[in-house]
């Protein structure tokens, strides 16, 4: 074989593989977008529980329940003896948004623990516990809640890496393919970067098992850990991860010919790994918050990775870097209004009310993450307006502030990385408020009447009542008047009293009502059956704070 | 929020108990006599004037008579006992079932009383209480003074009880 025909050989297969590449990444988003559910709200929060926190039971249960603001599955449920020997419970059903757990043992007196760990669409997985004694109250078994703070160091250092790797790696792949105009400058560090997500990738896999599970470090090598990891969304955004790794490798060291197509088809794909899993890809609406989170990922790439070949093909090779600057300021305006245009919707949706920005630990993250974008932004404005026009006419002392400019930007850039991956950890405004508007309902059964009772949203200050009574044996009930009276008696309040309203769709309605303390409140309910007849009945609701 | 606040605040929300309710003048009669129920009204509804009363008579109470009064439009609501009684010799099984005051005005400030008569079947439980409940209504409200207490339940525990008496033995 010549030369020749091997070099048209090899350049055939290139585009060949090009083109396979890009189908590829075309199928990969089509099952994204396909495997995407499409009820998905991210961390989810326990709304109910039967039999509730705290609760004291005549005889074991036959089953328990955990109702949640969305729905999820189950990782890992345990029921804690009052002995403190674990039972595994696993005969489980799912239906819409509760868990119903089967009990497989008659219970002995005393107080046991149903500790349970889900996970959502987000991908993030939620643990608590509920404690509830049989009989009368013992002493608490012990079950560790506590934060395992060296597998949550490992979770972020190893996301960094991975965002090392898509960002600064793919990234500079793609700056040094479509920017660089035949400069190699920043290729090893661009390479070095896509190693190290090479490793962290299926490493975070691993990782993401283990919180799933809520185990040690040491189980890592258990297989059971990387299927549940694989399992969960995140599984998702490691494959594609690992694509777009593989891609940005491919566009540096394989043939030249198509080392834009590789370059680019790895971007696309860091974009569509961002956007499988996490808190924003999991927000609703998805068909804004999905297409958000490609754009912010794809955009960071493009910036971010553009930064390390840029400095140092300026700082190495000054006549002929004049180009690559060139090219690069022309694009990043419009990069970073993309970029920060999507960040903001992001927010907007994530953080929901100003407020929540001091209140809760994600709003202050993002904050500080402001505050460094804020200096990177103003670096990068002095850069392009100030320090690119005499750099690109090739002022010496200005390519060396440029290049000193470019490394901090470096610099901000990885501390804008770690920020990002402390998010792992906090769930966002949008979430909390979502967990804070649930209804807190009972069910009242007697022999005479029985009633549904939800206040929404559960917790203090200003609620609104919803009831629907029925005849003792499921019937209906067309009662005359039906009055809400919630009494604590504890807390020296004096019971709150409102007649409700008929709305004309079967329920009663109390609207003007307001709960002054958080705590478990006596709801009572006074049903006028008949002229001469009233029927009451009462039970106990937990009131959030 | 300061808790003597709060509690203040629940209170003035929170309906007053009734100081007083309406109750009965007789509070006790043997079985198998003649009862005369006198109804004592003390107050409107929420400082409203009265302007109706209305009382149902519980089963085992039967040939029962009101007693008119002026100014008031008086009605006998009748209907069949759940079972037969003996008056005299002669099986009884309708008679009233609801008498109702209407149409008068009784003020806040002032008080009155309204009578009725009945026998009190020889069947009924001695030992215990026999409730006469009653609504009184008011210009667009009503006071039910319906309650009836639970087995072991205190009475007093009520807000608005049904006015009773204490059936004895027959005499």
């Amino acid at each position: 074989m010549s030369v020749a025909s091997f070099r048209w050989t090899t350049c055939r297969f290139g585009k060949r593989a090009g083109w396979l590449a890009i189908g590829l990444l075309a199928a990969i988003m089509l099952l994204a977008v396909i495997a995407a559910p499409n009820r998905a709200l991210a961390h989810a929060a326990l709304v109910t529980t039967d039999p509730a926190d705290g609760a004291v039971l005549g005889q074991s249960p036959t089953q328990f329940s955990l109702t949640f603001s969305e729905p999820v599955s189950p990782l890992v449920l345990t029921l804690v003896r009052p002995d403190g020997t674990p039972v595994a419970l696993t005969s489980f059903r799912l239906s819409d948004q509760t868990v119903e757990i089967g009990n497989p043992e008659v219970l002995g007196a005393g107080t046991h623990v149903l500790s349970w760990r889900v996970i959502s669409a987000d991908g993030h997985p939620v643990g608590g516990s509920v404690m509830f004694s049989i009989g009368a109250p013992s002493a608490a078994p012990v079950v560790s809640e506590a934060v395992d703070w060296g597998l949550r160091s490992a979770i972020w250092t190893s996301k960094v890496l991975l965002y090392i790797g898509l960002f600064l790696g793919v990234g500079g792949a793609f700056a040094i393919a479509w920017l660089a105009k035949g400069g190699r400058s920043g290729q090893r560090f661009a390479i070095a970067a896509m190693l190290c997500g090479l490793v962290a990738a299926p490493l975070s896999l691993g990782l993401q098992g283990l919180d799933a599970l809520g185990a040690p470090l040491a189980h890592l090598a258990q297989p059971v850990v990387w299927q549940t990891g694989l399992g969960t969304s995140f599984g998702w955004t490691v494959l594609i991860a690992l694509m777009a790794l593989g891609l940005g490798l491919l566009s540096l060291v394989g043939p030249r010919a198509d080392s834009k197509l590789f370059a680019f088809a790895g971007l696309v794909c860091v974009g569509v790994a961002l956007a499988a899993s996490g808190h924003a890809s999991a927000a609703e609406p998805q068909w804004l918050t999905r297409p958000m989170v490609f754009l912010h990922g794809a955009g960071i790439a493009f910036w971010a990775g553009a930064l390390a070949p840029l400095g140092l093909a300026v700082r190495r090779q000054p006549a002929e870097a004049g180009l690559f600057l060139h090219r690069f300021s022309r694009a990043i305006p419009y990069v970073v209004v993309g970029l920060a245009a999507a960040g903001i919707v992001l927010a907007v949706i994530q953080v929901q009310m100003p407020r929540a920005l001091i209140d809760t630990a994600y709003g202050r993250l993002l904050l500080v993450k402001l505050a460094l974008l804020i200096f990177l932004f103003t670096l990068a404005a002095t850069n392009r307006w100030k320090l690119t026009a005499p750099a690109e006419a090739g002022e010496t002392e200005v390519q060396r502030r440029l290049v000193r400019s470019i490394g901090v930007e470096v610099l901000i850039v990885l501390a804008i990385l770690g920020v990002a991956a402390g998010w792992r950890f906090t769930p966002p405004p949008r979430a909390l408020a979502i967990a804070a508007a649930q209804p807190a309902s009972i069910h009242i059964h007697t022999l005479k009447a029985m009633a549904d009772l939800s206040i929404t949203p559960g917790h203090v200050g200003p609620v609104a009542a919803s009831i629907v009574v029925m005849s003792g044996d499921f019937g209906p009930l067309d009662a005359k008047e039906v009055t809400l009276v919630l009494s604590k008696p504890d807390s020296g309040i004096e019971p709150i009293k409102r007649p409700a309203t008929k709305p004309g769709d079967g329920t009663w309605r109390v609207d003007d009502l307001v709960i002054p303390v958080p705590g478990r409140w006596t709801a009572r309910l006074d049903i006028l059956v008949s002229d001469f007849e009233m029927v009451k009945i009462e039970a106990p609701i937990d009131i959030r704070p | 929020m300061n808790k003597y606040l709060l509690s203040a605040w629940a209170l003035a929300l929170g309906t007053g108990t009734a100081v007083a309710h309406i109750t009965l003048e007789t509070q006790e009669a043997a079985v198998g006599s003649t009862y005369k129920a006198i109804l004592r009204v003390p107050h409107g509804c929420e400082g409203k004037p009265t302007t109706a009363v209305r009382v149902q008579i519980p089963e085992g109470v039967i040939s029962v008579k009101p007693m008119p009064k002026p100014g008031w439009t008086l009605q006998i609501k009748k209907g069949k006992y759940e079972k037969s009684y003996q008056l005299y010799g002669e099986a009884v099984t309708s008679g009233a079932r609801e008498l109702d005051w209407s149409g008068g005005s009784l003020p806040d400030e002032f008080y009155d009383e309204f009578v009725f008569r009945g026998t009190l079947a020889a069947d009924l439980p001695a030992g215990q209480t026999l409730y006469f409940p009653v609504v009184q209504e008011c210009d667009g409200a009503a006071e039910r003074w319906i309650e009836i207490p639970a087995a072991g339940q205190n009475e007093d525990a009520l807000e608005y009880p049904a006015p009773g008496i204490k059936l004895l033995p027959k005499k």
